[in-house]
């Protein structure tokens, strides 16, 4: 035996350390983008005032980034930008380590649904002085309902870099060969199902549906909120404190039970790929085997190059109330930064006219000016989209800081039960969801 | 004689400095530092404020919690043994003195080198339950095959049926076992007329229990650390039935940002992967075989 432990020891120290590992660095941290800088620096370059802007975006999304950074240093001679560009998941904990290290950057990107934590936190300056200030910003140069997401409590934190509504895409393609009519703007519920009915087809007679009616986003939460307000209900009270009463309501359950009868009962839409991706997995619509598709403006510049499709874009449909839901990526100035008046001017010129004149060949431009000028607004498709920020519904997730991790994990389990199983019982399930999501609120804002 | 006992003594630290000075900074510092976040609630902002015991009576009354553990042993407990008959398998196979049999070992081990993404991205194409490769097949045989990653019954044996192309890794280890048997024994066996069977089973078996009980640690220490598979093909549904442990932490620090509660459960997974690699090992004098034991 004395033999036997000798030989052991150096192996259990490195089995150890394995199980060290397993217990404390469990996450694979995804390789994190080198951050792109901008071109060098001259020798006279020292005494410039560098900014620092962090972002989540990636790849091409980066070339609007750098190209109105190049402008604005062109501008601006006294100022150095470097795009810090974090991909993907590790963004925002990056973002938070750097907050509280106290070196985050000057100008930082965040999304709608965690505005209200990183306000909460003290991470962002408030904006209204600025814009109210001698070099101000009019707010009113926005499109409709552009400017809000950025603010907190009525405080404007952070101004609109890019954004989608939700509408519904349809291949002309399909509805030609079946000789249905294209939808338009001001359709109804009734007539999304009607038109879908009508384009779910069995071409081959084998029993099975070759063509889907429409191609819907599973259990994709956000997305979902747009049924939830058409059907004239909210996921949340409008203080942000009760899910209760509102997440079980019966203009919830209306909206529930319509979305998984599509699936379920019409058997209109075909069933969800995978439940991992915020889209469904499907790519029906993308080979042509769907006729519509309810989603955010993504996917769309690779649908006009796609040869299954010829494109068509329509506004969301009307339930009881007729609305869009926005999705949206702002920029705010940190807390803390260095450079205060600097990165107004930098914030300024982003998600200003000149920021936009970039932004138009890229994505939807927030400036109205810069739309109307472009012709965006009015063309047949691009113009679909603008005019849906007409139609905007209030979102949840901007109503407390921790949506995250109270409602979201419970109507994502809600929206999965009803998509499997479809003798599942509506009302239950939702009483389930709202007070799963209520416990979890309640004690959020008691730790508080 | 003294002088020359310490050169080597320095000569040794500082041949293993390296190793240690990462050992230090980046597992045992971390992990004490994981072991005091533990006790407070700390959301990465502001300071860890002290909680005591709470995260861990949390931990019992949480039902996720219970889950991702039930799913991870479950996991294991298939896994494991699968991996290890697998293993061996493919081993043997390609232990045989054969032409070309490089070529089928490279074969074999070729998917362990897979990235781990690309690999369930791949996957979950032969899964999609409409068009997949799978359920094409099995069409064509006349089976309607089950919807894979979105029928919650099936999404864990979904995910079990990707891993055996990872049994390449365990063939390597066995492999190598296989090669250390030294030939006399068979060649005594065969003299004593013993079968192929006797001899797997009195020879083989018994001189690759080292080989076996090396390969099981290191198994259940990754089947405990299942992430990627989970994280990506299913993000830990449908209904939580592919809810891992550590994509459980996962969610916890990085997705709601309570590195209190997760520091916790990366202890609490430590402690189970320990103790089960100690019981592991106190085991081995009852079953593994160590040549060089022998008087």
């Amino acid at each position: 035996m004395k033999k036997h432990t000798s030989a052991v020891w150096p192996l259990l120290c490195l089995l150890m350390a394995f199980t060290l590992l397993a217990g404390c660095a469990p996450v694979p941290a995804a390789p994190a983008l080198p951050a792109a800088t901008v071109p060098a620096a001259g020798p006279a370059e020292g005494s410039k005032i560098i900014l620092r802007v962090g972002t989540g975006d990636s790849g091409e999304g980066l070339t609007p980034h750098q190209e109105i950074i190049s402008r604005f240093e062109q501008a601006n001679p006294d100022v150095l930008v470097q795009l810090e560009a974090v991909a993907g998941n590790d963004y925002y904990t990056r973002l938070l380590t750097q907050i509280a290290a106290k070196r985050p950057p000057d100008i930082i990107q965040i999304g709608d649904d965690a505005v209200p934590m990183f306000v909460e936190k003290g991470a962002l300056l408030p904006l209204d002085d600025l814009i109210k200030g001698q070099d101000g910003l009019d707010t009113s140069i926005y499109l409709p309902g552009l400017a809000e997401p950025g603010k907190w409590n009525g405080v404007q934190y952070l101004l609109p870099k890019d954004y989608s509504p939700l509408g519904v895409y349809f291949n002309k393609k399909i509805f030609d060969q079946f000789k249905v009519e294209y939808p338009q703007d001001g359709w109804t519920w009734d007539d999304l199902l009607a038109t879908a009915q009508a384009l779910t087809q069995d071409t081959d007679g084998d029993g099975k549906t070759d063509i889907w009616g429409v191609q819907l986003p599973a259990s994709w939460t956000s997305g979902f909120e747009y049924w939830v307000a058409a059907s004239g209900g909210r996921l949340i009270s409008e203080d942000g404190k009760q899910f209760a009463g509102y997440m079980d309501s019966p203009e919830m359950q209306t909206a529930l039970k319509f979305y998984a009868d599509l699936y379920n009962v019409h058997k209109v839409a075909p069933p969800p790929a995978d439940l991992a991706m915020w889209g469904g997995g499907n790519t029906e619509f993308d080979q042509g085997k769907a006729a519509m598709r309810l989603f955010g403006r993504w996917p769309q510049a690779g649908y006009k190059t796609n040869p299954n499709i010829d494109l068509g874009v329509v506004g969301s449909p009307a339930g009881k109330e007729r609305v869009s839901v926005l999705f949206w990526g702002g920029f705010g100035i940190a807390a803390n930064s260095e450079h205060p008046e600097a990165a107004w001017r930098f914030l300024k010129f982003y998600a200003g006219e000149e920021g936009a004149a970039v932004w138009k060949d890229w994505a939807l431009p927030a400036v109205k000016s810069v739309a109307d000028s472009s012709g965006l607004s009015k063309d047949p498709i691009e113009g679909v989209w603008i005019s849906e920020l007409s139609h905007l519904a209030p979102r949840a997730y901007v109503s407390t800081p921790f949506w995250g991790q109270t409602a979201d994990p419970a109507l994502r389990k809600a929206l999965e039960t009803v998509l499997i199983d479809p003798t599942a019982d509506v009302a239950v399930v939702l009483k389930a969801a709202a007070a799963e999501a209520q416990k979890a609120l309640d004690e959020q804002m008691a730790q508080k | 004689m003294m002088s020359s006992r310490r050169r080597e003594a320095i000569t040794f630290y500082l041949t293993i400095s390296p190793w240690m000075i990462g050992f230090l900074a980046f597992t045992l510092a971390p992990m004490a530092i994981a072991l005091y976040l533990g006790f407070t609630r700390w959301d990465l902002f502001g300071a860890p404020k002290w909680v005591g015991l709470d995260n861990y009576m949390r931990m019992l009354a949480d039902p996720l919690f219970a889950q991702s553990l039930k799913v991870t042993t479950i996991y294991t407990l298939v896994y494991v043994p699968l991996e290890m008959v697998g293993g061996i398998s493919l081993a043997l196979l390609v232990n045989q003195k054969v032409r070309g049999v490089g070529v089928f070992r490279t074969i074999f081990y070729l998917p362990s080198v897979l990235a781990g993404v690309a690999y369930v991205v791949l996957w979950m194409w032969i899964f999609n339950p409409q068009g997949g490769l799978l359920n094409t097949l099995l069409g064509a045989a006349g089976i309607q095959g089950p919807r894979w990653l979105i029928d919650p019954r099936w999404a864990l044996p979904s995910l079990l049926l990707m891993t055996f192309w990872g049994w390449g890794r365990a063939m390597v280890l066995y492999l190598a076992g296989l090669q250390g048997v030294p030939p006399e024994l068979y060649e005594a066996a065969a003299i004593d007329g013993a079968g192929v069977r006797a001899k797997f089973w009195r020879i083989t078996v018994p001189m690759i229990t080292p080989t076996i009980l090396f390969a099981l640690i290191l198994s259940i220490i990754s089947t405990f650390q299942t992430f990627t598979s989970a994280f990506v093909a299913t993000n830990g549904g449908p209904l939580d039935a592919t809810l891992f442990y550590v994509l459980y932490i996962y969610r916890q620090a990085f997705q709601y940002f309570r590195m209190g509660y997760a520091s916790a459960l990366a202890w609490v997974l430590f402690l189970i992967i320990m103790a089960l690699t100690l019981v592991l090992f106190r085991s081995g004098q009852f079953w593994v075989h160590y040549e060089g034991e022998r008087e």
